[in-house]
């Protein structure tokens, strides 16, 4: 097929098939988008997202935040994974963060382990909000209404 | 095993273990031929592990023939019903940005032209399960993407599916394999024998043993990539390629769900992607004619990638950049004609003309279209050979498993793993993630976390080591990602280390020896990209490794 | 009664790691009054329990220990071999190293070991054997230059963390210069559901449990072959010196038992930051959590920690990239003050060099155990550890520089790191407060 068969085609979609479609189409681009994706659980990020995902980017996985956490020996999946696991396995996608369970869940906020971090990492702040994110992601996983993929 | 090798004879011996080569060993197997596949380093150590993890559906070529898109698009759909945990969707926003104050008609014109364009795209999106594309106003992008730079006029949005190349080479492998193919890793093709203009046998070596050996065959496919040139000429055949660097570079996490395909300060046309548990940007194109076994990223590669994505996401200069990657394209030759504007098509080179009748050179094509490409070969050789074989079943038989997309957190109940764990070894090892987990049920030590950016644990660790092929520490980057990310391996590496050799027999020397391997290969990337956190990150790397471990 | 707002000292330390806290307690035995600031553990907190000062440069692999040159020799050598670094700027003053080692080790002697003046020699989870001037406390009685017998090496049943065999190697490649004969143990002392998957430092709690050291001590008792000199462990011996868990292990055991050294997370490392953090309290060191950023020097107060603190001497001790004293955010920058960083490794160690500006890449080198400048960079400074500009002209006349933010020296790859912390601490330290070099 000819080049310029291609653009010919391309230009009757250009000024008939397009134009056309978007007369049928229902609802603004930015519903349409969203709608094809909510059930992937990819939503548009928010820019307190983003900042606690810089601030977490600062984690350099020295493990001395663990030494502070006054729950560590309780909870299970922290002790096994150690604290950092908050901002490493957890923080990094949204499908990881919905899956998090209790790990971030039952951070006390005893702040015991932000003064020992060497690059300053809030890291009892972004533990709840990253709890409070990961427990909103997995509510809306479980609706009914938008199953995973 | 090993014994029978060293003189044996196959129907095809494919050189290179990348998604070409592995593809082919795999169509072969399935048809019923023997095959040999000889991979001198580790499976998809080239272009195939450096690829921009996407299996796209050739949306570009809807200038110069739609049939091209179409069977590129049915392609991607056939990948995604053989492994179906492998793929996962990224949906793509294409700004409209003009860099004038105001936007002119022609302005206008383009980006109308961009929404037809891709609008048009989305007849093809039902052959391959993709979304369609939708417009959006200026405010509706912001909406949807706050980090974009003021200014921008809109965007349309495009879906497309991306995968783990390095898994999809494997699992390529593992089938054929299954099928009877014989693997062999770290083993590399020494040369060929000819008898009155035929190919008749390779020779091999063994990189990490020294055993070596002869295979007969009647076809042999090079697969070898970026490698070809120098394959041939070593061999006293024309490989005619334009060798085509690309580097990609990796942030520290997802910057969001959305891509965004940004324009570079050539007008080359770049993304910044969220890929599983980073975000890429890429990439670059530049005709290649050193070593490639010998490559780094530049500085000015660097610079160009961010700047390229800065214009629009200003933000990206404060993110953690983790690593620079790399690989050769194989891109088909073509002289006088800049790097973009080769075509990405593919070729089946014959040689019967320059006396070695056999020879089958894989020259140029994409990660998306190997499964095609492969079938390709696979029916020329038959051809070759003259034999009758079963039909090709490439896009209908899963790949290791595709069967079956097990539920994350079932696993994680039935074996007492974190649910976030057990969805990655979902998403790498699909229905065989029971069976690596299994693992754990017979050895409770085997649910230590090994990895903490990529949930790793020792199971998987000592199920790639006795399953995947591998040989190495380093094929562990490629198995399951091991010491990939930002922590350059500083929890996991000697862990990782220490199972892999109770699973291999190493010596303490050896466990050693590759872990400082390991390290050096990390090192190379992290290297041209070293600032902010990543170097204080590269300052614990080394008082641990170097300082303490003496490695 | 409440604080006032504003704090009046002599000396002013920022950074509380080893450099820091030698430069606080010498500034504080030379009778001024201190005031150290830090906002975090810094790298001294990650290390591993070997105070590092120098390794002969001329020893072969193959010299036996007792071969080996001393450590102040081994510092002179460096200095005379390595430009830039910083045992070559005061060389003049090496002589007075031993002394800032004793100061140091003596301050600290609640978890380090007195040093003999010899290299220490000490297994690391990594199969090597690594060379130390001084070490913590625990660690001692494992230097494989003085066990007399066999080197009994101890993993835990069950936990993956710590191979036994691995970590033995590391005394095999060493036999010949004088290592003992080793054996590989493991000891069933964690059922798996509490300690397989354990992290280090619940290990080191549970250790320090009740009648777990004694545990410990039986199993290894038993398990001990003969001429079984001295015991080496994980690094997970409690995390409290006060619970004595090697010490009790010892008891029951009937040898000696040390820790070998540890990777992250470090329970060595956390036990010398509080150990620091104490003696500094027991000192009269005030200790301001805080952060000092675009301060212009001693003229003029600085806020840190919600107080004001006017001193007319500053010791500069905040550490490399992992401390925070230095950063890159596309260009090296000293992070409190805004110096110059000027001095690195090898040809970047010619302060005509302006480096700080340059790319990663062309400030380290492909083969990743060659020293790299750009972990190597740093401040430089005089003989009298004050920062120096471009044109090599003092800064300021009472600002002392000391540690890691220090330049010529890349700690990973030359071993020199804490020896320069604590000699440079030391120096800027008396210096600070007025007592005459």
């Amino acid at each position: 097929m000819s080049k310029v068969r291609s653009y010919a085609w391309l230009a009757w979609r250009a000024a008939v098939s397009h134009p056309l479609r978007g007369l049928r189409q229902r609802g603004s681009g930015r519903e349409r988008f969203l709608g094809n994706y909510a059930t992937e659980g990819l939503a548009p990020t928010t820019s307190g997202d983003r900042a606690a995902a810089e601030a977490a980017s600062a984690c350099i996985s020295c493990g001395l935040c663990e030494s502070g956490c006054a729950l560590r020996g309780a909870i299970p999946s922290i002790r096994d994974m150690g604290l950092h696991a908050a901002f490493r396995l957890y923080s990094k996608s949204p499908e990881m963060l919905a899956r998090s369970g209790d790990a971030l869940a039952a951070c006390a906020s005893c702040t015991g382990c932000e003064p020992l971090c060497p690059t300053g990492v809030p890291v009892a702040r972004l533990v709840r909000a990253f709890a409070a994110r990961g427990g909103a992601l997995d509510a809306a996983r479980r609706d009914p209404a938008g199953p995973g993929r | 095993m090993a014994g029978a090798a060293n003189q044996g004879t196959f129907d095809v011996v494919v050189l290179g273990g990348g998604v070409n080569g592995a593809g082919v060993a795999r169509d072969c197997a399935m048809r019923g031929l023997s095959v040999l596949l000889l991979e001198k380093q580790d499976l998809a150590s080239g272009a195939s592990g450096a690829s921009s993890g996407m299996i796209h559906g050739g949306i570009r070529y809807m200038t110069s023939d739609r049939r091209v898109t179409e069977l590129a698009s049915r392609d991607a759909g056939y990948i995604r019903r053989i492994a179906p945990h492998l793929t996962f969707r990224i949906p793509f926003l294409i700004p409209f940005a003009t860099h004038r104050e105001e936007a002119t008609l022609l302005d206008r014109l383009t980006w109308y032209a961009t929404e037809v364009y891709v609008g048009t795209y989305d007849l093809f999106q039902p052959l391959k399960g993709g979304k369609p594309s939708a417009r959006l106003t200026a405010d509706e992008l912001y909406a949807v993407e706050p980090s974009l730079r003021p200014g921008l006029h809109g965007a349309v949005t495009l879906d497309e599916w991306g995968i783990d190349g390095q898994r999809l080479c494997l699992l390529n492998a593992l089938s054929a394999a299954a099928h009877g193919a014989e693997v062999r890793t770290w083993t590399e093709a020494t040369g060929l024998v000819r008898e009155a203009g035929r190919v008749v046998g390779v020779r091999w070596r063994d990189a990490l043993t020294g055993e070596h050996g002869e295979a007969r065959t009647g076809v042999v496919v090079n697969a070898t990539g970026g490698w070809s040139p120098r394959w041939g000429k070593s061999n006293g055949i024309a490989v005619p390629m334009r060798p085509g660097k690309g580097v990609h570079l990796s942030l520290d996490r997802r910057h969001g769900n959305y891509g965004i395909i940004c324009t570079a300060v050539d007008g080359r046309q770049m993304f910044l992607m969220p890929h599983e548990m980073e975000s890429i940007i890429g990439t670059t194109d530049d005709d290649y004619y050193d070593d490639p076994d010998d490559l780094d990223a530049t500085a000015e590669e660097v610079e160009y990638l961010v700047e390229g994505v800065a214009s629009l996401v200003p933000s990206v200069r404060q993110s953690r950049i983790t690593r620079a990657w790399w690989g050769v394209r194989t891109t088909i030759y073509e002289y006088g004609v800049e790097e973009d504007d080769l075509s990405r098509d593919h070729r089946i080179l014959e040689h019967g003309a320059e006396g070695t009748a056999g020879l089958l050179s894989f020259v140029g094509g994409k990660l998306a279209s190997y499964r095609a490409q492969s079938e390709e070969v696979t029916d020329r050789a038959v051809a070759l050979l003259g034999k009758a074989v079963l039909p090709c079943r490439t896009h209908e038989e899963p790949l290791p498993g595709g069967d079956e997309v097990p539920v994350p957190r079932e696993l994680a109940e039935r074996h007492g793993v974190p649910e976030a764990i057990a969805a990655r070894l979902v998403y790498r090892h699909g229905s065989l993630a029971r069976d690596v987990l299994r693992l754990v049920d017979d050895d409770p030590r085997m649910k230590l976390v090994v990895c903490r950016d990529e949930g790793i644990i020792a199971a998987e660790v000592a199920w790639a080591a006795r399953h995947e092929k591998v040989r190495r520490l380093q094929d562990l980057r490629r198995r399951c990602r091991l010491a990939v990310g930002g922590c350059g391996g500083l929890d996991c590496a000697r862990p990782a280390a220490q199972i892999a050799a109770r699973e291999l027999g190493w010596s303490a020397d050896q466990l050693r020896a590759e872990l400082a391997d390991l390290l050096e290969v990390g090192w190379r990337e992290r290297r041209p990209v070293l600032d902010g956190w990543q170097l204080a990150e590269e300052e614990l790397l080394r008082a641990v490794h170097r300082g303490l471990g003496g490695l | 009664m409440p604080r006032s707002a504003r704090i009046e000292c002599d000396v002013l330390v920022i950074g509380g790691g080893m450099a820091g806290a030698t430069a606080a307690l010498a500034a504080r035995e030379a009778g001024a009054r201190v005031v150290l600031a830090r906002k975090a553990p810094g790298s001294t907190g990650l290390s591993g329990g070997a105070i590092s000062v120098a390794q002969d440069p001329a020893s072969m692999p193959d010299t036996p220990f007792a071969a080996r040159s001393g450590v102040v020799e081994s510092a002179r050598r460096i200095a005379a071999t390595r430009p830039g670094h910083p045992y070559r700027v005061l060389r003049g003053r090496l002589d007075r190293l031993w002394n800032a080692i004793e100061f140091a080790t003596g301050q600290l002697s609640s978890v380090l070991a007195p040093p003999s003046g010899r290299n220490r020699w000490l297994l690391t989870p990594f199969g090597h054997a690594h060379a130390a001037a001084a070490c913590a406390l625990t660690m001692a009685p494992g230097d494989l230059a003085e066990v007399r017998g066999t080197l009994v090496v101890c993993g835990f049943e069950g936990h993956l963390g710590w191979d036994p065999w691995l970590v033995a190697s590391g005394a095999e490649r060493v036999r010949s210069l004088g290592a003992p004969e080793t054996r590989a143990v493991l000891l069933d002392l964690f059922r798996w559901e509490d300690g397989a998957l354990a992290r280090p430092f619940d290990l080191a709690r549970m250790l320090e449990a009740p009648g777990a050291a004694e545990e410990a001590g039986r199993m290894l008792r038993k398990a001990l072959p003969r001429g079984a000199a001295a015991a080496v462990f994980p690094p997970v011996l409690g995390l409290d010196p006060a619970a004595r868990v090697p010490e009790r292990i010892a008891a029951e055991a009937g040898i000696p038992v040390a820790e070998m050294l540890s990777d992250l997370p470090s329970v060595p490392g956390l036990r010398l930051h509080r150990a620091i953090e104490a003696r500094l309290a027991a000192a009269g060191v005030e200790v301001l959590q805080g952060e000092v950023r675009a301060a212009s020097g001693p003229d003029v107060p600085v806020a840190v920690g919600g107080r004001e603190v006017a001193a007319p001497s500053w010791v500069l001790a905040s550490g490399r990239f992992v401390g925070g004293g230095l950063e890159r955010r596309g260009a090296l920058m000293e992070s409190v003050m805004g110096l110059p960083v000027l001095a690195s490794e090898g040809p970047f160690a010619d302060p005509s060099f302006r480096f700080a500006g340059r790319p990663p890449a062309s400030l380290t080198l492909r083969d990743s155990r060659s020293p790299q400048p750009l972990l190597a960079a740093g401040l430089r400074v005089d003989d009298e550890l004050h920062p120096l500009d471009a044109e090599g002209r003092t800064i300021h006349g009472r600002i002392f520089a000391a540690g890691a933010v220090v330049g010529g020296h890349d700690p990973a790859s030359d071993g020199t790191g804490m020896g320069v912390a604590i000699f440079t601490g030391w120096l800027a330290g008396r210096a600070a407060a007025g007592r005459a070099p």
